[in-house]
């Protein structure tokens, strides 16, 4: 397919979207948070519901993607008036349908609503968890299907590719992504453009895309609900990514843990080589690019991207030292560009409105939009995009809806097993890279675990390190043994058997731990425990058995 | 080939480039600890024990991959990577079952040795004594998991050197067992030849023939570079 009958089929799904016979839209949401809570069942019998009642001339049903407040599902959004139900339940689809569909009222107590506010809001629209983000990569999660092609496409989806592969040259598309100033979504930060450039300058080289997929840290879904709500997006970016830095395969490593993400991701790219956006002389110009899924085995080290690329090439998942980089000496000792899901989400929208406008966004050394999934303590947990910089305070209070049962605030766990805690007192601070490494976190892949009064810090940093026990390759002696070494003494002093010379041991493990390991899992499995240490000593030293035994030191 | 001028322990030196640090330490004689490192296979900078501070990186790098650039600085002996190689130590003593006074290398064990090198007087932390298998099941050898280091210098000489790929590794964190095949007992193995490489590779008591016991095992480890090498030369 060339690049004219491309735009043929958008103007004919277009021009059918206009002349629309349906009135109203019904989107349930089909992620995998409102799968588990019934939203399949429910989606089958809200369309018997309108067939019986004659109504499916007017009325469309669509699934699609996640729409943001998980907790809070299965979720039903009415448009175009905007209503969204929450916990839907097959019991009262009849009624909805009735009141909103005939009686033109939506029936305000099974509204979208938060225990914190006084009344939900009838346009959820209002309500500050969607007034106060700012969604670009998760812009068509939630509206379109993920499974057709063509509702992507009538969303902008593939102009950005068209755009690069006829308008823009190679080195115009990396310029752009460097003016965006857009940095890794995968945790560390490293601006992405720069990346780009390096893997172009190697010439006359079989290269390779990657993106990473593999999400594994404890409480975060940021990647899966992408890859679930709009796989289109992502395989779009790889594909820019591929054009961009001269590589014509691409492999997507996605954890085994996320069949609905790799089923989806798998049929994107089936629809996509339909149509001539992926595969052999893409829209008939000289780029050819193909993508191949690759299905993890369920290890959080395989995050790491020597890892994975050694899983990739089917040897065990254990990280390597760098240097050298995979930019230099990747998969199969070639150029290889790694990426993360949501960096290349984030792609399109950049290339489409220039790097211009998407570095005006955000602070500015930390440009765009971040995606954080919330969990734990909060009233709406689930999935957010905000500008970088937004305060801790606003996404808590604002968009989270506040603490469940207004229970008091008293840390948020950001980055995972290898971020840390940040208390109340900071609760002003700005999520964005800089911020929160001075507060000894990370901002990680955007796992963000809220917690009351009635979290034990102590436990807390126990249950990050027992993670990091268990998810260490093996490989080094710091993290194999060290890991194991400071989850006993934690244990010990969650027991109320340690010592001060136990707290000592570990604080000198921590850093020896952190600042020998092979990889990024070891050099981060510290950080629960020093964070917890810096900001509740307290809760450490009083469980310290305080008596004068003196060991040999 | 033009060579390149570097400093090691503020001592100038000039070398090739496309060495790793650790070839120029040993070749002007600056002593560093290694314990996954085995000349005439890959290394994999796994032990942690040649750790150097390089000015301008923040990180400690491995001396065994890492490779010299010109006028680069390396420390090879400062408090901080002193103190780091004792805690290594420890750990790998406190991690299995070492009982040197009843091991067939009691003297002449790499893992011993380095002991001795750190200034190893007692270990400060808890010994795990985890339970591991002693396989006798192969006709000359026994492999004893409880004084394996995980270095996987067997696995490598396996593979790279001999090729058989009988050794490998399963499991992770502390739970990591060197495996024969597809964790099948050593003397049912189908892809082990006997050659007793990795008996020379390995740098503890922890692989040894079945005809000797306490403190008569004699390890040559060298000879791993020696067949290197002549292979070399004939191609």
């Amino acid at each position: 397919m060339n690049r004219q009958d491309l735009k043929t089929i958008i103007y004919a799904e277009k021009t059918k979207d206009e002349t629309n016979k349906y009135k109203h839209k019904i989107c349930v949401c089909c992620g995998a948070g409102c799968i588990s809570s019934g939203s399949e069942e429910v989606m089958k019998k809200l369309q018997e519901e309108i067939n019986t009642r004659g109504l499916e001339n007017e009325v469309e049903v669509i699934p699609t993607g996640c729409m943001g407040p998980c907790n809070q599902g299965p979720l039903m959004k009415f448009l175009p008036e905007y209503n969204i139900y929450q916990k839907v339940d097959c019991s009262n689809i009849t009624a909805i349908v009735q009141s909103q569909l005939i009686d033109k009222k939506p029936i305000e107590d099974l509204l979208l609503f938060a225990d914190s506010r006084e009344k939900p809001f009838i346009n959820a629209q209002e309500d500050p968890f969607f007034k106060k983000q700012l969604k670009i990569a998760l812009k068509n999660c939630g509206h379109i299907n993920p499974e057709r092609i063509e509702d992507y496409l009538v969303h902008n989806g593939y102009q950005a590719l068209d755009k690069a592969l006829f308008e823009m040259s190679p080195e115009e598309v990396i310029a752009e992504v460097k003016q965006s100033r857009i940095r890794g979504r995968g945790g560390a930060g490293y601006p992405t453009g720069l990346k780009w450039e390096t893997v172009y300058k190697y010439v006359n080289e079989q290269k390779y895309v990657i993106c990473n997929g593999d999400e594994g840290d404890p409480g975060a879904f940021m990647d899966r609900s992408v890859l679930e709500g709009n796989p289109h997006r992502v395989l779009e970016g790889m594909a820019i990514a591929g054009y961009a830095i001269g590589a014509n395969k691409g492999y997507a490593y996605i954890r085994g843990e996320y069949p609905l993400a790799i089923k989806r991701f798998e049929l994107a790219i089936k629809q996509a080589k339909k149509m001539g956006l992926l595969g052999n002389n893409i829209l008939g110009t000289a780029f050819s690019f193909d993508v191949e899924v690759r299905i993890g085995a369920g290890a959080f080290v395989c995050g790491e991207e020597t890892a994975l690329i050694a899983s990739i090439e089917g040897k065990r998942g254990t990280p390597r030292p760098r240097p050298p980089f995979p930019a230099e000496s990747g998969l199969w000792g070639k150029p290889t560009l790694i990426n993360n899901v949501e960096t290349y989400a984030a792609i399109s929208p950049i290339i489409n409105n220039g790097g211009e406008w998407y570095s005006e966004i955000g602070t500015p050394k930390s440009s765009g939009t971040k995606v954080f999934a919330l969990a734990g303590k909060i009233n709406y947990a689930g999935l957010i995009e905000v500008p970088m910089g937004t305060t801790l305070r606003e996404i808590i209070y604002d968009i989270g809806g506040g603490i469940q049962g207004g229970e008091e605030f008293k840390a948020a766990q950001t980055g995972g097993p290898s971020g840390g805690c940040i208390p109340a007192e900071h609760l002003d601070v700005k999520m964005d890279y800089e911020s929160l490494v001075s507060l000894g976190s990370i901002m990680g892949s955007g796992g963000l675990i809220v917690m009351d009064k009635s979290s034990d810090m102590v436990d807390v940093a126990r249950f990050f390190m027992e993670f990091c026990m268990d998810e260490s390759c093996g490989k080094c002696v710091p993290c194999r043994v060290g890991t194991r070494m400071m989850h006993d003494l934690l244990q010990k002093i969650c027991d109320n058997k340690a010592t001060q010379i136990d707290l000592d041991r570990l604080e000198e493990l921590a850093v020896y731990v952190k600042e020998t390991s092979l990889c990024g899992l070891g050099g981060s499995a510290p950080n629960p425990l020093l964070s917890t240490l810096r900001h509740f000593r307290q809760e450490y030293e009083e469980r310290i058995v305080n008596h004068e035994l003196r060991e040999l030191h | 080939m033009n060579k390149i001028p570097i400093i090691i322990d503020e001592k100038k030196l000039e070398t090739d480039p496309g060495k790793t640090i650790l070839e120029v330490c040993r070749e002007n004689e600056i002593d560093i600890l290694t314990m996954c490192h085995l000349k005439g296979v890959l290394d994999i900078g796994a032990c942690r024990l040649c750790l150097v501070e390089i000015e301008g990186v923040n990180k400690l790098l491995s001396a065994c991959t890492t490779k010299v650039a010109a006028n680069m600085v390396i420390k090879t002996n400062t408090e901080r990577i002193k103190k780091y190689q004792r805690i290594t130590t420890e750990l790998l003593f406190a991690e299995r079952n070492h009982v040197c006074a009843v091991c067939v290398a009691n003297g002449k064990c790499e893992l011993q040795n380095l002991g001795y090198k750190v200034g190893m007087d007692h270990i400060r932390y808890p010994h795990l004594f985890p339970q591991c298998e002693v396989d006798t099941s192969h006709a000359w050898y026994v492999m004893d998991h409880n004084r394996c280091i995980m270095c996987t210098r067997c696995v490598r000489v396996c593979n790279e050197v001999e090729g058989a790929h009988n050794w490998d590794v399963m499991n992770r964190g502390h739970q990591v067992r060197i495996i024969s095949d597809f964790n099948t007992a050593w003397g049912e193995s189908v892809t082990c030849t006997s050659c007793g490489k990795c008996l020379h590779a390995c740098p503890t008591g922890a692989i040894w023939p079945k005809a000797i016991v306490q403190g008569q095992l004699e390890k040559k480890p060298g000879i791993i570079n020696e067949l290197m090498e002549k292979r070399k030369m004939k191609l």
